[in-house]
């Protein structure tokens, strides 16, 4: 079983899917949490299957699917995607499991079930087209989740998301039509597949154009300034469980596909546009923390703090060293973990009172004080306490990118302070003072079910905080062999010494890759 | 005088121009047939002017092509013209447009 | 050792969770007793490692990996030495008082066992803050004392004012953070590690303006923990918080990290003295910054953390000079008396309703002599007079301002003596001399618990006797810490005496002034008043320059810029589609005739183009 365990996590929830319209109504929950709950074990056995001292790919899969274009079906997992795998499948899990009473629940689970056949798909994907296939996929049951449960404004705020990323995938899908036709030229044979792609040594200048392609589509997903518009308003109007999804796992496309695509295919054009994609990470961070602390709507200081937190990955990215790169991986998990769990804690609010407004809320911290604790928590991860899971990977971040950089580190530092400001401003506008509200007098606390999904988050955040080892380990082992092909594929001189020589065997797939010149 | 290869297409330009302006002008949906005949006329005349001129089949075999096709095309919307007429009791242009986006 | 070491560290967060299971609870007593005696727990295991450094050896473990990423590695490490273990006597001790003052203190709040989980994990935090054995773990607990300071200060989180001084305390501090971060990645890419060995031994190999960079960088981080100017601020706010919070952690330790943070980097700081120079100037600037403005407070708990600033300008002078031990030194016997005097401005609060401003007050002598006496023990401890604590201390750091041959900064600290006598004596006579003023206000005072009285009473003998075991503490310390030459052998005698003189004389005219009560209010017109008691208006500035122009500038970033201009122009070239498709559909009539027209038009000018390119493109081949 274990040699398809990746077509298995793509398509068990599919299927189960497919089934699931069949299933009575009133079994439709239970049968959700069955599915999602096996390809959650499914996604822990994968990891313990996982052998971390492989840094290339592993669990491959492959069958032609148009041998003529070198299209074929090829799945396989390293360090960097294995994680976010199982975050996808955790969270789908633990989203299905504490969905509150909504109408058309059954629709609802069997969309999150395919919405979770597309995610998982786009990070086990090794075929450019067969990503692509996914990535856009994933587009379709967001859509409808925020289109068909979302608020006021759902269907503006639905079809925003969708054009909006839509538009950047094709900009994307173009420059991998293109990167196909180099290699084509390159080699006489078709192929679309990433590793062999990987081989490919392009001159600077296509390199720049073809960044520049891929950019828009994931600078689009990330989503970073200026293209982040939609997310507030996809956030403002999705319903919860859409939001945690969306923050925790589709946003998180972006960057990974950073590190996938644009800084192994493209390492020269990495370093050129390493200070230029730096500036916008950095108004990215600064900016929209300030936007964040003008809001009025506790969902959307949170919507803001994502992509806040998006340009801290951005940078760490674009660091463009094993600490940077490791750390920005690290921090997509960790920032999906404390996202989707505030995420969840509005959430909690939303259910009680069907309100997000800052405004309606205030001295909570008497009502409820399990929420309040809880909330505290994921805010103090969220601003990057130490010994919470954000740390780790904001500090490794900044600190591999202070290699390049001394004063944009600085800038991008202040994050911490303005991720503090509005944090701490929201916080104590919803739980601190005295209850003004009558209505919130006799709100209950979290209740079991919030809990089932709270308290494994609150768990994750403290234990990957303390001891990130098991995590950071393979995603450093990979990282390690992506900055070393990257040094051996760069074309010019300034980007050799940009990107540091770990002196290491590069081993991608199974096979040994050899230069090619 | 000798009719050369450009009078052939002078004469084909007319026709073409008289069955284009046929195509904007008319209102009665069987003058707009007759329009689209005298194009594919136009048309073929200068397949087998240039045809000939260049003392290669292709061209009139093409005529040849677009004659049945204009047959064929004439049968079918005849068909269509009348079974309109016999339903609507009118077959002008500006009454037909439930196609109005 | 090794488990002493961890039952020192751990113990503390044992009781903090243990505290945090009855969290949302009302008031659960055993949760005061377990807390405290796990604090003292620690306390002994500290005690025990103390015997342990004194007979040379040094605690050292590797409890496991944390970060570990390319070629950085940082474990969980921790080093038990002489300066650690100095700082942890001094933790456990102040924080064993205060845990056992808190459970009468916190008697009647709802807030109890909360109160005790977050003063725990506090003491956690200031444990790894000082045993960690490299400069991230140190971050740990500065982050840490961080959060539990903002958990204490708005602990009375229904009032405004104190989630309020606990934002701003939390985020100054994050201000300074940042920069100590910087200096940690320069200490990385430079040194190639974080642990401390490895980067004094590296040090005096790395450039020097990288090593003065990393220097100062370090220092800006302390002064946010330190509160030195101008991130002084958030301190005096932060009394909003409990009263046994204000003494463990606004004057005994928290505050103190920043001066322990130079200490602990005297080796780098040894190696670039402008750094130092520039620290003891800053030192003593707020030294005598934060004096004046104690000068006019009217209340009793800004008073005492005025006075808190103004030491901790003293010993960063100390520090700055070189005289790390001496700066050590002094921040024990601060810890002891400053400790017993909020214990006693809280045990004054108890007694009057939470009233703070002495000249509420006056003539309490009758009613509370064993708190008036403990206070009158710090104040004189305070002010330096021999023999107590604050002598032997503070008489150290002048010598060292003069024997550096920095005589303005001697001059300043002279001057700040004698302020430093003037307050505590003004605030002694105000509060428990003099008319009975409270009587008009209605209040009803009574003596404090006695066992909150025999908590106390240890601070006040170690007040008293801390100083007399200077040479020991000398010699113990200056086995880690480089020694300090004293070049004032043939003036120490005077030196001595001018400085009690001062102190006196503060005292003295204290005493004399307020003997009647408070001055008159004819004072406060005045614009020196004005000024010292809006602490030079400092607030506002910040309130008006910085704080408002954020807040504005975020809304226009939401309003103007992210709304109008950024998400507006991504409409726009949205509506450009729909208006284009919206005029266009006219066309679409769905009449044939119209339609045939747009056919032909679009042939044309299709046909029009061809024909452009074609002759064009002859006209470039040709």
């Amino acid at each position: 079983m274990l040699e398809h365990i990746l077509s298995i996590l793509i398509f068990f929830p599919a299927l189960a899917a497919l089934l699931g319209f069949v299933v009575n109504k009133d079994s439709i929950r239970v049968y959700g949490i069955a599915v999602a709950g096996m390809e959650f074990v499914l996604a822990l056995v994968l990891w313990g299957a996982y052998d971390p001292s492989i840094a290339g790919m592993q669990f491959m899969e492959r069958m032609d699917l148009i041998p003529a274009f070198g299209i074929s079906y090829l799945l396989g997992i390293d360090g960097i995607s294995l994680f976010i795998i199982i975050l996808a499948a955790f969270f789908t899990f633990i989203g299905i499991a504490t969905l509150p009473n909504l109408k058309n629940i059954k629709n609802l689970i069997i969309t999150l079930l395919f919405l979770q056949m597309t995610m998982v798909g786009v990070f086990a994907a090794l075929d450019a087209m067969i990503f692509y296939v996914f990535w856009e996929l994933s587009l379709v049951p967001m859509l409808y989740i925020i289109g068909a449960w979302g608020g006021e404004k759902r269907i503006y705020a639905s079809v925003k998301f969708f054009l909006y990323t839509f538009a950047g995938s094709l900009v994307m899908l173009i420059g991998m039509l293109f990167m196909a036709f180099f290699y084509f030229q390159a080699t006489g044979v078709w192929s679309f597949s990433i590793l062999e792609w990987y081989r490919l040594v392009l001159p600077e200048n296509i390199q720049l154009w073809l960044f520049v392609a891929f950019f828009f589509g994931f600078a689009i997903k990330v989503p970073m300034f200026p293209f982040h518009t939609w997310l507030p308003y996809a956030h403002g109007q999705a319903p919860t469980i859409g939001s945690v999804i969306l923050a925790a796992i589709l946003l998180k496309m972006g960057t990974y596909a950073f590190v996938r695509f644009s800084l192994p295919l493209f390492p020269d054009a990495s370093v050129y546009f390493m200070f230029p994609i730096a500036i916008l990470a950095i108004i990215m961070v600064v900016y929209t923390a300030m936007v964040a602390y003008a809001q009025k709507d506790i969902k959307q200081v949170v919507a803001y703090s994502s992509v806040s937190h998006m340009g801290i990955i951005v940078l760490g990215t674009f660091a463009l060293n094993v600490e940077g790169i490791s750390g920005a991986v690290f921090l997509m998990i960790a920032h999906g973990v404390v996202s989707g769990a505030l995420f969840m804690l509005v959430g909690v609010f939303y259910d009680r009172r069907h309100t997000k407004l800052m405004s309606d809320m205030g001295g909570l911290a008497h009502i409820m004080p399990h929420y309040a604790t809880i909330f505290g928590i994921m805010m103090m991860a969220s601003v990057g306490l130490p010994l919470t899971i954000n740390f780790v990977g904001e500090f490794l971040c900044l600190l591999g990118f202070y290699q390049q950089s001394h004063i944009f580190t600085l800038l991008a530092g202040t994050a911490i302070i303005v991720g503090a400001i509005y944090m701490l401003a929201a916080f104590k506008k919803v739980f601190f003072g005295n209850v003004v509200h009558e209505e919130n007098k006799n709100l209950p606390d979290v209740n079991k079910k919030e809990l089932f999904g709270l308290i494994p988050l609150v768990m994750i955040v403290v234990w990957l905080g303390v001891y990130p080892k098991p995590v950071l380990g393979p995603i450093n082992n990979s990282v390690e062999s992506i900055v070393q092909l990257m040094h051996d594929k760069a074309v010019t001189q300034e980007a050799k010494s940009v990107i540091p020589d770990l002196t290491k065997k590069v081993v991608i797939s199974e096979t040994i890759i050899e230069e090619v010149r | 005088m000798e009719i050369t290869l450009n009078h052939y297409l002078v004469l084909s330009t007319i026709l073409f121009a008289i069955g284009l302006i046929g195509v904007m002008r008319r209102k009665n949906l069987l003058m707009l047939f007759f329009a689209t005949e005298i194009l594919l006329n136009s048309v073929n005349i200068g397949f087998a002017a240039i045809s000939h001129y260049y003392g290669d089949l292709t061209g009139q075999m093409f005529a040849f092509f677009i004659i049945a096709i204009a047959a064929s095309e004439v049968a079918v919307g005849l068909g269509l013209l009348v079974l309109w007429y016999k339903r609507n009791g009118s077959i002008d242009l500006d009454m037909m447009s439930t196609m109005k986006g | 050792m090794e488990m002493y070491l961890y039952i020192a560290l751990f113990a503390p967060i044992v009781g903090s969770l243990f505290a945090a299971l009855f969290g949302a609870q009302p008031k659960t007593p055993i949760v005061g007793y377990v807390t405290s005696a796990l604090i003292f727990t620690s306390l002994v295991a500290s005690t025990v490692l103390l015997g342990a450094v004194m007979d040379g050896e040094i605690v050292h473990v590797e409890l496991m990996t944390w970060i570990a990423a390319g070629d950085f590695y940082v474990p969980f490490g921790f080093q038990v030495d002489q300066v650690t273990v100095i700082m942890m006597m001094v933790v456990t001790l102040v924080s064993t008082i205060v845990h056992v003052y808190s459970i009468g203190y916190m008697d009647h709040d709802k807030g109890y066992n909360r109160f005790f989980s977050y003063l725990s994990a506090f003491v956690f935090s200031m444990m790894v803050l000082v045993m960690s054995d490299n400069l991230l773990g140190l971050f740990i607990g500065w982050e840490g004392v961080g959060v539990c300071s903002w958990l204490l200060i708005g602990f009375w989180y229904h009032k405004e004012s104190a989630t309020w001084a606990a934002n701003e305390a939390f985020i100054m501090n994050r201000i300074a953070d940042l920069a100590m971060l910087i200096g940690i990645f320069l200490t990385y890419w430079s040194m190639g590690s974080v642990q401390y060995d490895v980067i004094f031994a590296e040090a005096q190999y790395i450039d020097h303006s990288t090593l003065v960079t990393i220097g100062i960088f370090l220092f800006i981080g302390a002064m946010g923990k330190s509160a030195q100017f101008p991130l002084h601020t958030w301190l005096a706010d932060a009394m909003e918080g409990p009263t046994p919070v204000s003494a463990l952690i606004h004057a005994a330790t928290m505050v103190t990290a920043g001066v322990y943070l130079v200490i602990r980097c005297a080796p780098m700081y040894d190696l670039m003295p402008e750094v130092g120079y520039f620290i003891a100037s800053l030192g003593a600037f707020v030294a005598m910054f934060a004096a004046t403005m104690a000068l006019v407070n009217r209340d009793l708990k800004r008073i005492i953390a005025y006075s808190t600033l103004s030491q901790l300008g003293y010993m960063f002078v100390a520090a700055g000079l070189g005289a790390y031990w001496v700066a050590l030194f002094h921040l024990m016997a601060h810890a002891f008396f400053k400790a017993l005097l909020f214990l006693g401005a809280g045990n004054v609060m108890h007694a009057m309703d939470s009233e703070l401003d002495p000249v509420k007050m006056g003539g309490l002598f009758k009613v509370m002599k064993v708190t008036a006496i403990l206070m009158i023990i710090a104040s004189v401890a305070l002010a330096g007079i021999w023999p107590l604590a604050g002598f032997f201390s503070k008489d150290k750091i002048l010598e060292v301002a003069f024997s550096g041959e920095h005589y303005i900064l001697w001059g300043t600290l002279w001057v700040t003596a004698g302020l430093t006598a003037f307050y505590s004596f003004r605030l002694i006579m105000l509060t428990f001399f003099g008319e009975e003023r409270y009587k008009n206000f209605g209040f009803h005072p009574h003596e404090a618990y006695k066992y909150m009285l025999y908590a106390m009473s240890p601070l006040a003998v170690l007040a008293v006797i801390a100083g007399w075991f200077e040479h020991q503490f000398v010699d113990f310390v200056t086995q880690m810490l480089p020694t300090f030459e004293f070049h004032t052998h043939h003036v120490e005698m005077i030196l001595i005496l001018v400085t009690s003189a001062i102190a006196l004389g503060g005292i003295i005219t204290a005493i004399v002034m307020y003997r009647n009560g408070p001055l008159s209010t004819k004072w406060e017109s005045q614009f020196a008043y004005k000024v010292l008691i809006n602490q030079y208006y400092i607030p506002q500035i910040y309130e008006k320059f910085l704080v408002q122009p954020y807040r504005e500038l975020s809304d226009i970033f939401w309003k103007q810029i992210d709304m109008k201009i950024v998400d507006a122009s991504v409409d726009a070239i949205a509506t450009t589609f729909y208006n284009t498709g919206e005029a266009t559909r006219g066309m679409q009539s769905g009449n044939l005739s119209t339609m045939l027209k747009w056919m032909v038009a679009g042939l044309v000018i299709l046909l029009t183009l061809a024909v452009a390119f074609s002759v064009g493109y002859i006209a470039i081949i040709g």
